[in-house]
């Protein structure tokens, strides 16, 4: 999952955690609590830490302090101490659906599917899911690489909330990587109906029209997702990274490079958008600048043999024969090393 | 790290567009008289209509590989078998050999190496007789066979005149001397090439260039019969486990010893790098005078062997740019061929692999390096979709432009129900050279191009010596078939029978040029590549309009150059290798 998704399934759990749960009754107001509280709701969530720590050491278990303390860890993205605030809570308050639920999304986050599901199970057998749930049920079976169980509960998420946009989002892509592209189109066809001018989905659109073999609508696409993303405060770097991509496959690397560069720029850190600049510059013959891009590339992903292999095939055609010789060498250890670690045998029947 | 878009894909590259030029340049400073004369002229017209039709049962062939698929989806099940067109009988009629399986219990226990219980199982060889259909001869050839058979090699390794078999298979290989008489007989043991392990693709190569054919058995993973379940845990929805869960095993090289025997150098030749090997094609693709060779493996890196002339190889997979796709990706590589498809001089390859991957197509650049061209050459979008094995460069058409044949079907047949889009039966795929790329031709060839094979093997050969390439493809648990080449064209040809003197008999390893007042081609004599199988080793060219090859040019692997001159078209021109070199002769 690409650090969008991930930002993105942040927001909604907050979401989730501003709306979707009770407020703290008035006898809970008072005192540390109180504070926590005030200071949860302007957004302080440092200081509410630290007020609902304090109130749970004075009053243990009497209020909500630390289910409220694993609600602002959250949001400052602490998932570990957020799930130990919320077992300690569970303890004492085994079947506080808020808790449950949230303590599942909290071990989502931490990448821990099964985990997850199994706290999931358990809030659902009180307090029937919602949608954002439903949600994150089917993004655990994604991480499960199940991907048959992740259609179903995201298909019943949207069932639930035909409205949800990132249900539908993440629906598309699900149906997108399982290449069924007729559904994937159909679900990202939707999420335009709800807001026509969602970028994400008009991105994925240009993904399946190129694989539909449709690369002026693919590239159509992707300059209508650039376009509707552009007052956003964090665009993606995603359909410039498509758009480049396309053109490339085009022959025309040298209209890539614009894309590529904004590509690179809106994810500095992202050592794809570095590779792919890079093997356009070299193919426009820029090659020191490919250089600088793909050096970034494996600096930034040094375990990553395709960015090895990349700079590899550029010290070549500059003539720096050891220094190609030396990537391409660290490109089969890589590799070699990653097919190794895939030997983990399926489990006996 | 890629984003958001996990469908394959690729890019394109800038080296391809310089590519006449590199090329070029080489050609002027080889060596070898590679063509000078690069035919420029491209096939304008059309694809012959309905070019194959399935003869295999007029022909009197019906054979049905055993699989014996289990419900544990053993990984053996799915991948084979090969076959051979050879003449064993020097009748100048190509005969077909093709290997079969056996049985296995369900589950079959660790540590079993199976064994043919019946004739359901046999090997077969169909011997061609001279009103062209075939009869089976395999009992009185003694070919019946012993274990689960995969692919086979054919070579006359002790250089009498008649083509040997080496049947590989899972547990152990073997090699069949052929009598001469229409009898084959085992010498497995005093050759000591049994091997053992997973044997799947072979070669016969003269690797040390001494005149006799050594010996290259891919395997292609450490594999026993365990019970494991791949795939989701839902009824029908267990699948064949990626070839990932397993070890990669080294290929076993056999040196031939001039005396029947063989000794085991994979080791010392600098061969022994574990690979999970499923194709090997040969050919000198630096034009340095020493055979090399290319191994298609599955999901890890390919493998190019470069002949360092002093018995021993290295790979150089990585810095040739064949080891991965041009996005830096391993794929599923299963079959492959190694010749010149544009004419330029120099061997390309070609490699199959798995539906959403694309068919690798590397155009050698003539310095050592090759460019992944499957985009620019009309592949990648072609085979998207598909997974081939079985896979021959061939001039169907005779118009001077090697072809692609291509057997198809994918290996799991649970495919379908998580890739709805994908097939596990598929129809063969008959892509046509124009000279500028190649065109999904498969559509108007044929009704055989409609009908949905989980094929596997093929080999490429003409069997009714009419100049037009046939071919025969086997399919995993299935039929064989015959594909017979009724292309209506009035297009000339040749077929080189080269026989070796100072070198293999079988002139393997021997390059080709031929030179027309159109153009020029070129082509390495072998009887290797595709998948598991063994195609006729007869060199065929086709000449367009031309009926006359103003020169042909041969390199034998023993150094000596032959030149003939004025060879005129449509005829099968048996060539003997001259005692020295600089030898000119018109037939």
């Amino acid at each position: 999952m690409n650090t969008r998704s991930v930002n993105r399934l942040l927001f909604l759990g907050l979401t989730a955690l501003c709306l979707g749960f009770p407020l703290p009754t008035r006898a809970q107001t008072e005192g540390d609590f109180g504070h926590g509280i005030a200071e949860f709701r302007a957004g302080n969530y440092s200081s509410a830490v630290e007020f609902f720590t304090r109130a749970e050491a004075v009053s243990p278990g009497t209020t909500a302090a630390l289910l409220y303390k694993g609600k602002s860890l959250v949001h400052l993205s602490d998932f570990p101490a957020a799930e130990q605030a919320l077992q300690r809570y569970l303890i004492s308050h085994p079947d506080s659906t808020d808790a449950l639920y949230l303590l599942g999304f909290v071990l989502h986050r931490q990448n821990r599917p099964s985990e997850s599901l199994s706290i999931y199970t358990r809030a659902a057998a009180i307090t029937p899911p919602t949608g954002d749930d439903l949600k994150i049920v089917g993004l655990n079976y994604v991480l499960l690489d199940d991907y048959a169980d992740a259609i179903q509960w995201l298909q019943k998420a949207v069932e639930i909330e035909p409205r949800n946009q990132d249900a539908w989002y993440y629906l598309g892509r699900t149906y997108y990587t399982k290449a069924r592209l007729g559904e994937a189109r159909k679900a990202f066809q939707t999420l335009l109906s709800l807001d026509p001018q969602d970028p994400r989905a008009e991105n994925n659109l240009g993904l399946i029209y190129e694989t539909d073999g449709q690369p002026a609508a693919a590239m159509e696409a992707y300059r209508k997702a650039i376009a509707w993303q552009e007052q956003n405060l964090h665009p993606s770097e995603q359909p410039y990274v498509n758009l480049g991509n396309l053109l490339m496959e085009q022959g025309q690397s040298n209209e890539a490079l614009a894309p590529l560069e904004k590509a690179a720029a809106l994810a500095p850190n992202n050592a794809f958008c570095h590779m792919i600049l890079g093997i356009a510059y070299r193919q426009n013959g820029k090659l020191d600048k490919a250089q600088h891009e793909l050096e970034t590339a494996t600096q930034l992903e040094p375990d990553n043999p395709t960015a090895h292999y990349q700079l590899g095939r550029l010290y070549k055609e500059q003539h720096a024969l050891d220094r190609a010789q030396a990537e391409f060498e660290k490109t089969a250890e890589l590799k070699t090393r990653l097919a190794g670690s895939q030997l983990t045998p399926p489990p006996k029947r | 790290m890629t984003p958001n878009r996990p469908l394959a894909r690729a890019l394109p590259r800038s080296r391809v567009f310089l590519l006449a030029t590199v090329s070029s340049v080489f050609c002027f400073t080889a060596s070898f008289a590679v063509p000078q004369e690069r035919p420029v002229q491209t096939t304008a017209a059309p694809a012959p209509p309905e070019a194959f039709v399935d003869v295999t049962r007029t022909l009197g062939i019906n054979f049905q590989y055993r699989a014996s698929h289990t419900s544990r989806k053993y990984l053996l099940e799915t991948m084979g078998p090969g076959v051979a067109l050879l003449d064993y009988d020097n009748d100048g009629r190509l005969d077909i050999f093709l290997v079969n399986g056996a049985p296995l219990s369900d589950p079959t226990p660790k540590g079993t190496i199976p064994q043919k219980t019946g004739l359901e199982y046999w090997n077969r060889l169909y011997h061609q007789k001279s009103d062209g259909t075939f009869e089976d001869v395999t009992e009185k050839a003694g070919l019946q066979g012993t274990g689960y058979g995969m692919g086979v090699a054919v070579g006359d390794y002790d250089n009498d005149g008649f083509e040997d078999l080496y049947v590989t298979a899972y547990g152990g290989n073997k090699l069949y001397h052929n009598n001469g008489n229409g009898t084959f007989t085992d010498v497995t043991q005093i050759a000591g090439v049994g091997g053992g392990g997973w044997s799947t693709s072979a070669a016969w190569i003269d690797l040390d260039g001494d005149g006799f054919l050594d010996l290259v058995v891919l395997r292609y993973l450490a594999w026993d019969f365990d019970d494991v379940w791949c795939g989701e845990h839902k009824e029908g929805y267990r699948a064949y486990c990626h070839p990932d869960y397993f070890k990669p095993i080294a290929p076993l090289v056999y040196h031939n010893n001039k005396n029947g025997t063989f000794t085991e150098v994979a080791q010392k030749a600098g061969l022994s790098k574990p690979a999970k090997g499923l194709g090997l094609a040969i050919a000198d693709y630096d034009r340095d005078g020493h055979i090399d060779f290319f191994v298609a493996n599955d999901s890890m890196m390919e493998f190019l062997y470069h002949n360092k002339g002093d018995g021993t190889f290295e790979d150089v997979g990585l810095v040739s740019e064949v080891a991965v796709d041009i996005d830096g990706r391993t794929y599923a590589g299963m079959g492959v061929d190694f010749a010149d498809y544009n004419n330029d001089g120099w061997p390309d390859l070609v490699v199959t692999d798995l539906a959403n991957q694309r068919y690798a197509l590397y155009q050698n650049n003539g310095d050592g390096s090759f460019s992944y061209v499957s985009p620019n050459a009309g592949l990648a979008q072609m085979t998207l979709a598909h997974s081939g094995w079985g896979v021959r460069f061939f001039d169907y058409d005779n118009d001077g432009w090697k072809d692609l044949l291509i057997a198809q079907g994918h290996d799991l047949d649970t495919i379908e129900l998580n890739f709805p889009h994908l097939r596990y039966r598929e129809p063969m795929l008959l892509a046509r050279n124009t000279g500028h790329g190649f065109v999904d031709v498969s559509a108007e060839s044929g009704t055989v191009f409609t009908q949905a094979w989980v094929a596997r093997g093929m080999a490429i050969g003409d069997l009714d010596n009419d100049g037009r390439l046939d071919a025969v493809v086997t399919t995993n648990d299935g039929p064989v078939h015959v594909l017979h080449n009724q292309a209506q064209t009035t297009n000339h040809w040749l077929l080189l029978n080269l026989v070796g003197h100072s070198s293999n008999r079988d002139a393997i390893g021997a390059e080709v040029a031929l030179v027309t007042q159109t153009g020029s081609q070129f082509a390495t004599v072998s009887t290797a590549s595709s998948y598991l199988s063994a195609s006729d080793k007869r060199v065929h060219f086709g000449l367009g309009k031309e009926n006359v090859a103003l020169r042909i040019e041969i390199r034998w692997p023993s150094g000596i150059r032959q030149t003939l001159k004025d060879v005129r078209a449509d005829q099968i021109l048996r060539i003997d290798e001259p005692p020295s070199a600089g030898s000119a002769a018109k037939p």
